[in-house]
């Protein structure tokens, strides 16, 4: 394996000298689609990345980003990255407290922001922000009359840098030809189920290395690839997928309008590779079988009859076996009367790869994918390893999160804890060297998850370490997969298992307000908040033929033998969800204590 | 809120306004200034006459007695669709908006008083109609952006929630291309997100687009914090004038929402 010795903003000088006017990025303006070239994309990093330089940003300064997906983001990430600094992203969902605990502990000198909500975020925090020596903002909406010398328009920087480019045209390639594999690239700050947010520091190389020899040979991407960018960009798989792959890989990014607007765009792009978060999947999942529900009964016949004939065959795929001849021409009809249509309707016609990562998913959404005869496979990775540890690179298997990639070694502990070792591991976590010493006291990384490999060298990942139940009868119990199996139901959609030193498995029910509250309507029962329906006993009875359904799966005790319906919904304002959605399992445990004394005193 | 401008004149006066329903006295005798530019909100009860002086700026209502002049023009006696082109329209309070037509249709039939092609030109669709549709298409994306409407640019506005149909409604007075806007009651029957956004919706089509907005509303907060000016009206007359934290002082304003002190 080679050493990975380039930069980011080195890429991006070599992929504009290869295709110069070929689309990097499409972005939908007024209703239609715009193309950026890979020209105008140099061009605009270039002018960029002089103008932070003109406002007095110098090498390893760091520059916060904040805002919603947009070719902006992208550009001022290499920017900052071209003038060997560091860019941080920030979670446009993040209230003004967590924007001005990340400002404050990465030190940013600038921030640039989306807009007028995201500005008034980082005034609001300005007085404790020394540092801070200016707010850029790209979409100056709402704020013309703000009278504040730290705000400063995108546009009029970049001016300033072009005119900079005009009498130096040299300037922005001697700087990007100072920038070494080895210096940070990015600070991503990880949601973190607990405490503080945590700032991973990923050099260049981290994440070429992981792009080249991690990701690649899982995915195989090339340069006639699309992709649509809609996940935080703040993410580390975002931040790969529409940032650093492309520089690599030569492809496509088209930017989602809104995140309301993502399976519009999706029909409208028609992905070639489609990356996705469980609850993405969940919730395409769950719109199919409630249109189902509603079509006629010849379509929601059509579709029941043909369901054995795609399993069929997605497991022959899966198994990497060649389908038999017969099959596939059942298959072919199946494909023309059902599947082709479904595939259409949630813009998934051209998709040759669907990827789920980021929090575990129940099998039975991926097989829901595979019958529709698209190559599902879930990988597993995390912010400290740039992105992948594993996913499938030929055969796939049910449950497993595929092989280990080859840009780690890979062990497991005594505990079944996964550790790893190799180029793409992080440099540390910014201004943090106990938490930084606690992950890595041995060279190599403690992941905190537990895994098992099977004999053909499988990965299956059980559950977060410290999520893992011990009941009073000393069983260990990984909530996760009860979890999942419950958030099969379309009607539940956040489910935290119970159970921890105690004599049974409990759980903590959010019913999904848009299904259920359908069901309800179909059904006849007069509701109003979210609350009414929480409480209304015919949901609660339905609940519990779901949570019935989902025990059938489970071995004895593993089953959920009591539940509560959550009265409220779990929102990441009240410190209940991260801000990729995972539950803080923590703080919710606290917060229902009285429920959950309550399902446990009836004994 | 806008910044004023010294010399700013007035854009739409009214003077001496009477509007009666047979014997009922609806308004009586109203007098106020709109200056160009600014937010200005119109308060009181129920029955105060609010929706009665919107009606009469735009023509719906012909003013017995009095004048109402915009930008130095008499507006009694002009019909509604002249009074829309001469630069004034209205966002009412009971969306008027085409149910079973998408948004973006919706938005471009609200500028047909725009377009000046004929009905041969419409057929053949090619020259100055297809560049003015071109050119339609165009502002009303920018509206579209403005408020936020790309998710359901597609959708047909009756199938969308409450909230949503009002922002669309202001879409519809916005695509207008107004110089004058007449808001009725934008917030009522909003959760207090919804509200937030609307308030912040109408400061911008205020500060952005250069709209003197003329604004009828029950939500006392954000009356407060938009306007530039309010006036109160109670049983037809105008009991108080001024900037927000005057009028809330006003004895009878007082009085006149809140009822005898006692």
């Amino acid at each position: 394996m080679e050493r990975v010795e380039t930069t980011l903003p080195k890429l991006l000088l070599e992929k504009a000298r290869l295709y110069g006017g070929r689309v990097a990025m499409r972005e939908k303006y007024k209703g239609i689609w715009q193309e950026i070239s890979w020209n105008t994309y140099r061009d605009k990093v270039e002018a960029f990345s002089l103008g932070l330089v003109a406002l007095g940003m110098t090498k390893g300064d760091q520059v916060s980003i904040l805002g919603e997906n947009c070719p902006e983001w992208i550009f001022t990430d290499l920017a900052i990255q071209g003038v060997g600094g560091v860019a941080v992203g920030i979670y446009p969902t993040n209230s003004a407290d967590q924007v001005r605990y990340i400002l404050d502990h990465s030190e940013s000198r600038f921030v640039v922001v989306k807009d007028q909500e995201q500005a008034d975020k980082v005034l609001a925090a300005k007085e404790s922000l020394s540092r801070l020596a200016k707010i850029i903002v790209i979409d100056m909406k709402g704020l013309r009359h703000y009278e504040e010398p730290l705000i400063v328009s995108y546009r009029e920087v970049e001016a300033a840098g072009r005119e900079a480019a005009r009498q130096d045209p040299e300037r922005f390639s001697r700087l990007v030809a100072a920038t070494r594999p080895e210096d940070v690239a990015f600070i991503v700050y990880t949601s973190g189920t607990t405490g503080h947010p945590k700032g991973a520091m990923i050099s260049h190389r981290n994440i070429i290395h992981q792009i080249v020899n991690g990701l690649q040979p899982i995915l195989r991407f090339t340069d006639r690839d699309t992709l649509l960018s809609y996940l935080p960009l703040c993410h580390i798989l975002e931040r790969n997928l529409s940032m650093a792959m492309p520089l690599v890989f030569g492809y496509t990014v088209n930017f989602a309008e809104s995140i309301d607007t993502v399976q519009q765009n999706i029909q409208e792009i028609g992905p070639t590779f489609f990356a996705a978060v469980p609850r993405i999947l969940e919730k395409l999942h769950s719109s199919v079988q409630i249109r189902m529900g509603d079509s006629t009964w010849f379509k929601h016949w059509m579709y029941r009859a043909w369901q054995p004939v795609g399993r069929r065959v997605s497991q022959f795929e899966m198994s990497g076996a060649p389908v038999p001849w017969g099959w596939r021409l059942l298959y072919a009809l199946g494909y023309l009367f059902i599947f082709r249509a479904i595939r259409d309707k949630i813009g998934m016609l051209n998709c040759r790869c669907l990827m789920s990562g980021g929090a575990p998913i129940a099998p039975e959404i991926l097989s829901f994918f595979r019958i529709l005869g698209v190559r599902t496979i879930e990988m597993y990775g995390i912010t400290e390893t740039a992105g992948t540890v594993s996913g499938p690179r030929g055969q796939i298997k049910h449950g497993s999160v595929g092989e280990p990639c080859r840009a780690l070694e890979i062990k497991l502990a005594e505990d079944g804890e996964i550790l790893l070792r190799g180029d793409s591991i992080f440099v540390g976590y910014y201004r943090d060297p106990a938490a930084t010493h606690d992950v890595l006291p041995d060279g190599w990384f403690h992941t905190g998850d537990i895994g098992q490999l099977d004999a053909d060298g499988h990965l299956y990942i059980v559950d977060r370490k410290k999520d893992i139940i011990i009941t009073s009868g000393g069983k260990n119990i990984s909530p996760s997969e009860i979890e999942n199996k419950l958030k099969c139901s379309t009607y539940v959609k956040e489910a935290i298992v119970i159970g921890d030193r105690r004599n049974f498995i409990t759980a903590l029910i959010q019913i999904d307000y848009d299904n259920v509250g359908n069901w309800a309507q179909k059904n006849k029962i007069p509701f109003t908040t979210y609350r009414s329906l929480a409480e209304n006993p015919a949901v609660y009875d339905l609940i519990k033929e779901e949570v019935h359904a989902a025990n059938e799966g489970l071995a004895q005790v593993e089953t959920v033998k009591k539940f509560k319906i959550l009265e409220k919904e779990l929102d990441q304002d009240d410190e209940e969800l991260t801000a990729t959605q995972k539950v803080k399992r923590k703080i919710i445990e606290e917060r229902f204590q009285k429920e959950i004394e309550a399902m446990y005193a009836g004994r | 809120m806008a910044v004023m401008n010294q010399e700013a004149s007035l854009q739409l006066e009214i003077a001496d306004l009477s509007m009666s329903f047979g014997g009922i006295q609806a308004i009586r005798g109203v007098s106020f200034g709109v200056k160009k530019g600014e937010i200005y909100s119109i308060i009181g009860p129920n029955g105060a006459g609010k929706t009665t002086i919107f009606n009469c700026i735009s023509g719906i209502y012909r003013a017995k007695t009095g004048s109402i002049r915009f930008e130095s023009r008499e507006l009694i006696g002009l019909k509604p669709d002249r009074i829309a082109q001469l630069g004034i329209s209205r966002a009412f309070q009971n969306i008027a908006l085409f149910k079973g037509m998408t948004v973006l249709d919706n938005l471009m039939s609200a500028r047909v008083h725009l377009m000046k092609y004929g009905l041969i030109g419409a057929a053949v669709y090619l020259g100055r109609c297809l560049r003015e549709e071109v050119q339609n298409r165009d502002e009303v994306e920018d509206v579209i952006e403005f408020l936020d409407l790309q998710p359901v640019r597609k959708s047909p506005v009756g199938s969308l929630s409450y909230g949503l149909q009002k922002r669309v409604e202001l879409a519809r007075a916005l695509a207008m291309k107004p110089k004058l806007m007449l808001v009725d009651e934008p917030v009522s029957g909003m959760n207090l997100e919804e509200r937030e956004d609307m308030a912040r919706y109408i400061i911008d089509i205020n500060e952005e687009r250069d709209i003197t907005v003329i604004l009828i509303e029950h939500d006392m907060g954000l009356v407060m914090d938009l306007s530039d000016r309010v006036t109160v009206l109670n049983f037809g007359t105008k009991i108080a004038e001024g900037v927000p934290g005057e009028v809330s002082r006003n004895p009878g304003v007082v009085q006149a929402y809140l009822g005898e002190a006692g």
